[in-house]
């Protein structure tokens, strides 16, 4: 078979990898930081001003001690995640600072906007773990906004949280709270997203919050990616081979800091839009990456991370549904370990919106189905029933039926599946209305999970603390 | 005599139109060529360079010409520019007005930048590219420095926008007469408003529009 996204053999793989090596070697990346420098050429390696240079060698060193699977621990041990493997596990939007109403109006995010989130992340069937920035809150002093982020996903859920990766002082603050709830961060506790800076470099801050972490062992998405035609070549394979440089050289820093540390291993690729300049990042290209992303991961046997539900749409029609499943579906049926912006996200990664997350999770709801292996048990197989009801059975009246008929199939939030006079008939019948009215019912049943109240007062104190109240 | 002027004319519009398809060597070749002839200076820049980047902006904008295209036609007019700017009387150019444009403190975002600051070299504005992670002081000395018209800010991240109000009330501080512009995808009008910037944009072809507003008022 030689469909475009499965046409990856270990050739083409090596390819990549080979050409990446030799950026690595000869034209080298750029770390505008000294300590990660002083680090590298502790190890030997070779820098020129900014610029460090990798030889095979360290590359194969450090991919071999990346673990290829891991867990992260959440303040509810059932809810605790494996990544790696066959697992795929799913974060909500990351990083719009704006809220995309219903009407179409865009407005700032605010503090009120991440708490409300929370709550439909705790109460979402199919998100497993929550975004550091789930939406950026504006109106709160910007320097501390990771603190009041942080403290709204360890109180209000208790799914696994990601750490703020904004500085190395944000990346301390994470670990301070984690502290707080866990005792202690020998164990991953929470993932944070690093990016590098395309082309073939990383920002001092970000190498900061890289080494923060890898220090403490906690676990990092190393990611890079270009934007094709801007930030690196047009071409898929060329900007490939640039960013698949960048992240294996920031795994190895990490590898060098802390053998061992969990790495998820990220590059993407979205069009430049060639008739303005703009970024566009719910694109077959887009999703191609994805596919490449995880059959790189599999030939480094590392996790590998790919992009959510995204659309370049600002409201629920056919565009966004159909970006957003093309872009999910490619990561889920391609092997991607997990997604941010799994819900809630529109025009390229800078709106949230609350319907959507609702329509999306209906989304992941049936991708999360179609990933299910179908089930091959002497059960499922009901081969007595079957001879028994022979040509004249109605399965409808079979106990085997009734046991299965509330989880067998995928049952949508949102999507109907009624007739059309009734479809006619509905009340409200436009699917943002009706997504508003899922909202309110979410809202409703939230419950704040239990948390020991001592640690709740502490991360509170140390929040304002750090804000100076 | 007009005769002559109408071929003039029709000399200098070649320019424009080895700038629309942007064919470098053919604009420095025909520039040379204008001056070796004696055609006026001015006629060469206005009806040859600067007309030329207009009709290629408004094909830009209406979605005829792509980035990449757009940016070669600017390449090609500032080869000519090059050319002619000998011969241009003393502060021809500058009058056009220069801007100091850059990515603010803490932030890396470039892309948006970059295409706003070709865009405005591509109008034939002097551009000094400051480059990313720019604070209030580098903004202010390079104002003062080239002597700028406007400064342009760009920002990305909600966290490094209010380094844009800090960097718009350092330059009113130091007293230079210079308008502020910013934009980049988090900001808004409102945004600008409250920090006292003198304009906002939200793309490069309004950026670009908006500075030679600026400039000529
Ligand atoms: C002076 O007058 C003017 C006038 C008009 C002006 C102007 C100035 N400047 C711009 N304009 C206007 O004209 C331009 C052309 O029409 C337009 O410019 P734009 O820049 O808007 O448009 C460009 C042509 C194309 N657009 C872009 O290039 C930006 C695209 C998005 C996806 C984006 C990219 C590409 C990147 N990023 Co970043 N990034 C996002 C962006 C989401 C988005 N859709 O905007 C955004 C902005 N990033 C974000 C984040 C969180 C981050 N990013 C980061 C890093 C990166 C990359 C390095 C991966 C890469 C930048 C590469 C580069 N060299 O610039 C990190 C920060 C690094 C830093 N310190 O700066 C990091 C913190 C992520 C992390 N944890 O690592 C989010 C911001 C959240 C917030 N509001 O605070 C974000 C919205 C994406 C998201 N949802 O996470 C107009 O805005």
């Amino acid at each position: 078979m030689n469909r475009a996204i499965t046409n990856f053999d270990q050739k083409m793989l090596g390819s990549i990898h080979n050409y990446s090596l030799e950026l690595l070697n000869d034209t080298g990346i750029r770390f505008p930081n000294e300590n990660a420098r002083e680090i590298f050429r502790e190890h030997g390696f070779r820098t020129d001003g900014e610029m460090v240079f990798f030889k095979e060698k360290d590359i194969r060193m450090a991919l071999n001690t990346v673990p290829s699977s891991f867990t992260i621990k959440a303040r509810n041990p059932a809810k605790d995640i494996q990544i790696g493997g066959d697992n795929y596990m799913m974060a909500p939007g990351y990083g719009p600072p704006f809220i995309i109403e219903p009407s179409g109006e865009k407005r700032n995010a605010l503090l009120d906007d991440v708490h409300k989130f929370c709550k439909l992340v705790q109460t979402s069937q199919y998100l497993d773990f929550n975004s550091s920035i789930i939406v950026q809150p504006t109106e709160v002093p910007q320097e501390t906004a990771h603190l009041d982020i942080l403290l709204a996903t360890l109180l209000m859920t208790d799914k696994p949280i990601m750490g703020s990766s904004s500085s190395g002082i944000a990346a301390k603050d994470s670990l301070k709270l984690a502290e707080l709830v866990w005792g202690n961060t020998d164990e991953p506790v929470m993932i944070s997203l690093v990016d590098s800076l395309s082309p073939l470099q990383y920002a001092a801050e970000m190498v900061d919050s890289l080494m923060v972490f890898a220090e403490a062992g906690q676990p990092v998405i190393v990611h890079s990616s270009c934007s094709l035609g801007s930030t690196g070549p047009i071409t898929i394979a060329g900007s490939l081979v640039i960013s698949n440089a960048t992240t294996l050289a920031g795994i190895c820093l990490a590898q060098l800091i802390n053998p061992g540390t969990p790495i998820v291993y990220g590059l993407g690729g979205s069009p430049t839009e060639m008739k303005t300049g703009g970024y566009v990042n719910a694109s077959p290209e887009d999703a191609k990456h994805t596919a490449i992303v995880t059959a790189l991961g599999r030939y480094y046997n590392i996790p590998c991370r790919s992009q959510g539900a995204l659309t370049e749409s600002f409201c629920l029609d056919y565009q966004a549904g159909m970006e957003s499943a093309m872009m999910l579906t490619t990561a889920a049926l391609s092997g991607a370990n997990l997604s941010l912006h799994a819900c809630g996200t529109y025009g390229s990664m800078l709106g949230m919106s609350y319907e959507k997350f609702i329509a999306d999770e209906d989304l992941c709801g049936a991708i999360k189905k179609l990933m299910q292996p179908v089930e091959f048990t002497d059960d499922a197989f009901s081969m007595d029933m079957i001879k028994e009801l022979g040509t004249s059975g109605n399965y409808l009246m079979e106990m085997h039926t009734l046991k299965r008929c509330r989880s067998e199939f995928f049952m949508p939030e949102l999507s109907i599946r009624t007739i059309h006079n009734k479809w006619l008939e509905m009340e409200p019948r436009d699917i943002t209305e009706r997504a508003a009215g899922i909202l309110a019912k979410r809202f409703a049943e939230y419950e704040k999970p239990e948390i020991d109240p001592d640690i709740e007062k502490h991360l509170v104190q140390y929040v304002n603390t750090r804000k100076g109240l | 005599m007009p005769e002559t002027k109408g071929d003039l004319t029709m000399a200098v519009k070649d320019i424009a139109e080895a700038v629309a398809v942007f064919d470098r060597v053919k604009v420095v070749e025909l520039v040379e060529a204008e001056i070796a002839a004696k055609t006026e200076i001015d006629e060469i820049l206005n009806a040859g360079l600067i007309d030329a980047m207009d009709i290629v902006g408004k094909r830009f904008s209406s979605g005829e010409l792509f980035v990449p295209e757009m940016l070669m036609a600017a390449k090609a007019m500032k080869a000519g520019l090059e050319v002619l700017k000998p011969h241009l009387s003393a502060g021809a150019v500058a009058a056009k007005g220069t801007v100091v444009i850059g990515t603010v403190k803490g932030d890396l975002h470039d892309i948006g930048k970059n295409l706003v600051a070709l865009m405005m070299e591509g109008a034939g504005l002097e551009v000094v590219d400051l480059g990313v992670d720019i604070d209030a002081e580098k903004f202010v000395k390079a104002a003062v420095e080239h002597n700028a018209g406007v400064v342009a800010l760009s920002a990305l991240l909600t966290t490094t926008m209010p380094t844009m109000e800090i960097i718009v009330a350092a330059i009113k501080e130091a007293g230079i007469a210079v308008k502020t512009i910013v934009g980049g995808a988090p900001v808004t009008e409102a945004f600008a408003d409250q920090i006292g910037a003198d304009g906002f944009s939200t793309d490069a072809p309004g950026a670009v529009e908006l500075t030679r507003k600026l400039l000529s008022t």
